[in-house]
This record gives structure tokens, sequence and C-alpha cells, in this order.
């Protein structure tokens, strides 16, 4: 079984194809073309959508030719139908739209989130594990129960990535600003104390975000610093309330901040205090990519056929708790 | 000393205290947190936690009776309650305690404490009796967005952790909230939880 899997729903336009065997998957190939907002600003939909529509046949031809197969291979399309930003999301269901009907292939809406749970299981190995979420669109820690991801905690405002990005932004970085912002903070190792707000298995971080630009003046390095390991404890510390609650023996991260090695190096410490395994979803496919959409729709097919072209929706808001896995 | 929980703040010890059998809790360093952070959270919630343990009983809620406190060790020794947390009972017994959960935080709220971890492991049921642990998170304030806070925690916990059950057990801990706090501050509260929800990421907004 060949998938194409097609994501598109925020800065990144990727098409990959996975091969499928029983429960293997082996990624063929991952193409991604990403759009870059000006430095300072973030990203703006019109203009991603613009780069996703132009880039869109290059990435889906080139991902066709590196996996070596042609389009009369492909046995399913999936894209990313949410949640994300419109004009983005309707560029992957266009493109899969045409794939689908113009050759008969059968298409799958797939949750942009459970992609990236889903394929940073299939890369870790992770068999039953809690899992951290931690994005620019998501930060949510959730386990599976009952045919469906559950949240155990989240943020009642914005999330990790926002937090990062739009305070990077505020010092002149270009988004996404994960790695200025850590690269930085490595060359400080003053903490100024800043808002901790840990509500339960919750977090916040508008609170921070202000009081991180507010000291920004009088050194940015200890700026980054003091942001990242407040807000990294916070998390830290919210993983720590939902393994000790659910007894879970495995934390999976995945997501475009599983990158930052501060955070890892956190978490991996949490793990340890609890004997708990630890995953990390590479650092290639950590972020928005095809693959995890891909895998997913390729899971979906093995309990149901595929949607008719009237029902290949797009969401903006689609939270990944309301969709029921039965694969 | 015998370690009984490993729990995400702190560790649990059993203990004696006077020839009692007693409750050790200590909150550790925590190495991966930067350390001047870490030693002003903990020595934080060590002090918020023993006055909240106490200043609650004064209106009623069960809580363990504080021992002693070492603040220089961020630990404290309390009595034992030898029940089991509400979380490990069975979904029938659940259901029914749910009413007095909801009346026991209706209290906290009423009388100005949020208890910042409502979670069915901080319920402990002995002897026909819920009694309330884990102060550590807790604050004094009256404001209605906290008092939201709280119990969108709570609803969160038997959203995820006891899913099959969670209509009856959220039905039941709003009508016991409701008794104490009464209709117009239950139903304020209650559309405040709606709106916190609503402000979440992604969340359908109706």
């Amino acid at each position: 079984m060949i998938g194409l899997g097609i994501e598109s729903t925020a800065h990144t336009f990727s098409c990959a194809v996975i091969k499928k065997n029983g429960k293997n998957g082996k990624i063929l190939s991952d193409i991604r073309k990403i759009y870059r907002p000006p430095e300072g600003e973030g990203i703006h939909p019109r203009e991603a959508s613009r780069h996703h529509i132009e880039n869109s046949s290059i990435v889906l031809s080139e991902c066709l030719q590196e996996a070596k197969v042609t389009i009369k291979d492909i046995d399913i399309v999936s894209y990313a139908a949410g949640p994300g930003l419109g004009p983005c999301l309707r560029v992957g269901a266009v493109v899969a739209r045409t794939l689908a009907s113009y050759y008969k292939i059968p298409i799958y809406p797939v949750n942009h989130a459970i992609g990236h749970i889903e394929l940073g299981k299939l890369l870790t190995g992770a068999k039953n594990p809690l899992v951290l979420l931690v994005s620019g669109g998501h930060t949510m820690i959730l386990a599976f129960l009952n045919k469906q991801w559950r949240v155990f905690g989240e943020t009642l405002d914005i999330t990790l990535g926002q937090l990062l990005d739009q305070f990077g932004r505020s010092i002149g970085f270009a988004s996404p600003c994960g790695v200025n912002i850590e690269n930085l903070a490595s060359t400080s190792s003053k903490y100024v104390p800043l808002p901790y707000s840990v509500k339960g298995n919750d977090v916040s971080f508008s609170g921070l975000l202000s009081a991180s630009k507010s000291i920004v003046l009088k050194s940015k390095a200890d700026a980054c610093y003091s942001l990242q390991e407040t807000a990294f404890a916070m998390i830290s510390e919210t993983v720590e309330r939902a393994l000790s609650f659910t007894e879970k023996k495995e934390l999976l991260i995945v997501g475009g901040v599983a990158a930052n090695k501060r955070l890892s190096e956190m978490l991996k410490d949490v793990c340890k205090r609890h004997g708990c395994k630890f995953f990390v979803t590479p650092l290639k496919f950590a972020g928005d990519c095809g693959s995890q959409i891909c895998w997913t729709g390729l899971l979906e097919n093995q309990i149901k056929k595929g949607v008719s072209l009237e029902d290949t929706f797009v969401t903006q808001s689609w939270r990944l708790d309301s969709v029921t896995v039965n694969y | 000393m015998n370690i009984i929980k490993k729990g995400a703040e702190a560790d649990i010890y059993t203990t004696k205290w006077q020839n009692k059998r007693a409750i050790l809790k200590i909150r550790k360093t925590k190495h991966y947190r930067n350390q001047n952070l870490d030693s002003n959270l903990r020595k934080l919630r060590t002090i918020k936690e023993s006055q909240t343990i106490s200043e609650v009983k004064s209106f009623g809620i069960p809580t363990p009776l504080v021992y002693f406190v070492n603040l220089e060790k961020t630990m404290i020794i309390m009595q034992q309650i030898p029940g089991k947390p509400i979380h490990d009972l069975s979904n029938p017994k659940i259901i029914s305690l749910s009413k007095q959960m909801g009346k026991l935080v209706g209290l906290m709220h009423k009388n100005g404490i949020i208890h910042g971890d409502l979670t069915t492991s901080n319920f402990i049921y002995f002897q026909k009796k819920v009694y309330v642990i884990d102060f550590g998170l807790s604050h004094k304030t009256t404001k209605p967005e906290d008092q939201a806070v709280d119990l969108r925690l709570i609803k969160e916990i038997l959203n995820s952790a006891h899913a099959t059950i969670m209509k009856e057990t959220w039905k039941n801990f709003l009508a016991g909230y409701k008794s104490i706090v009464g209709n117009s501050k239950y139903l304020q509260i209650k559309n405040l939880v709606s709106e916190i929800e609503g402000r979440g990421r992604y969340a359908t907004v109706v």
C-alpha cells in the first residue's frame, strides 16, 4: 500500500510518499517548501497560501520523483483538513481533491495533530505513551483511552510555539524563532524571576510573554534564558503531574518545539525520576511534514474506504480530542 | 520510612510522629529546573500547603492535621488518612461521591480558597468521609475567573481519566457545588467555565 500525504496547515507545504507494509511504514520521500515571513513578522495567511499555491506542483512532482513512483502507483491520497489557517488548508485540499477525482484515488481528510502523534509513534516505536504535543498550534498533554486521545493538560491561552515566536519577533528574529532563542539563551545563565503559571495540569503563557518583553531592555540573552527556563519548567512540571496521575511508562514528545534541546534535556530528567522511557520524534520529522498526514491516512485506510468528494472538508478549528480513532 | 508515592511535586513517605502513623511529604530539588526558580517554588508551596490545609478546617473541610513543618527541607509531616483516593474507586462509587466533591469545592470557593489542583487523586475516601489533600497550588481569592479555572481543572480530569462516566460525575459534581454556593453564583461560574473552554485552542465556538 502506497500513500501520498499533503500538508499545508501553516507555513509548510509538504508532500510525502510512504509505503506501508502491515504495521511498518517506510518513508520514500518527504519534500517541503517553507514560507518565511519577513523578520519581526508572523505568518500572513494570504501570503502563506500564495506561497503554497506557487510551490505545490514542484513539491508534488519532486516528491514522486524522489520516491521513484508515478501517480499511478499511489493507492490513497490524504490531506491535512485541520486545524490550521483556512487559506493554507484549502490549498492542500484542492491539490488532494484534484488528484483524487482525476486519477480516481480514494481520499482521506486527516487531523494534523493526530498526524504528529501517529508519525511520532511510528518513528520512535513508542507503544502506549503519554504524549506531549508542543508546536505553534498546540501545547497539550495527551493519553489514549477508549478510542480517543484525551487531554490531560493544555495551555489556557497561547501555545509554547507562539510564546517563543511572539517573543522572538519582538526582539527582531524571523519566525520560527525557537532556534535563535535557544542559541541566545545558551550564552546566559542569569535567571530573572518571571511569572510561573501552572494551574493543576494546565499552563498559561500570556503573562510570561508580557513580562519577558519587559525585561528585554537590560539584556536580551538573560531574557531568552529566563523565558526558556520558566516556560520549560512549567511544561516539565505539568508533564510530571500527568505522568504521576496516569502512571504511564513512556513519554513521547512531538511537534515543532520538540526540536529544542533544553526542553528535551529537562524532560529526560523528568522521565528518569519516574522510571519512564523517553521518546522524541527525530528532528527532521518533528515539525510539520507530509509524512505525518500520509501515515495517518494509511492507518485510517485499514478501517475505512475514504470519503466522497463532497465530504472533503477543511476546518480551521478541529480539536484532536473530538476524533474517534478506530484503527 | 517507606516511600509510598513519587508524586509529581513531592515524594510521599509513611513515618511515625509521636507514635502515630503519619505522612511525610518532601518537595525535593528538581535538577532540571533553574535552582533559583526551584527553591522559590518549593518554599512557597510548602508554606501555602501547610497554611491552607489548616485554614480550610475552620469551615469544615476534612483535611489531614499538620504535625510539623520544616521550611529549610521543604518538608511537611501530617496525619495519615488511610483511605483510598477517589481516582482508584469503582465507577459507581466515583459517581455517587462526585456530589460530595462538588460540595467541598463549593465550600472552599465560598470561603475564598482556590484549591488549584483538583484531581480525583486529591480526594481521599475514608470511613464514609471525603478528605481533601494537596494544597500546594492553593491560593486565596474570590475572583470568579479563578474559581472557574478550578472547576475546569476537575472537568478536564473527569473528561480524560474517567471518560466513560464523565456525564454522570460532572452532573453530580455541579449539583453538589450548586447546593453550597447558591443558584446565581453557580450559573455565573458555569458560564465562565464555558467561556474559558472557548478560549482554548481550536475550541468549537458555539
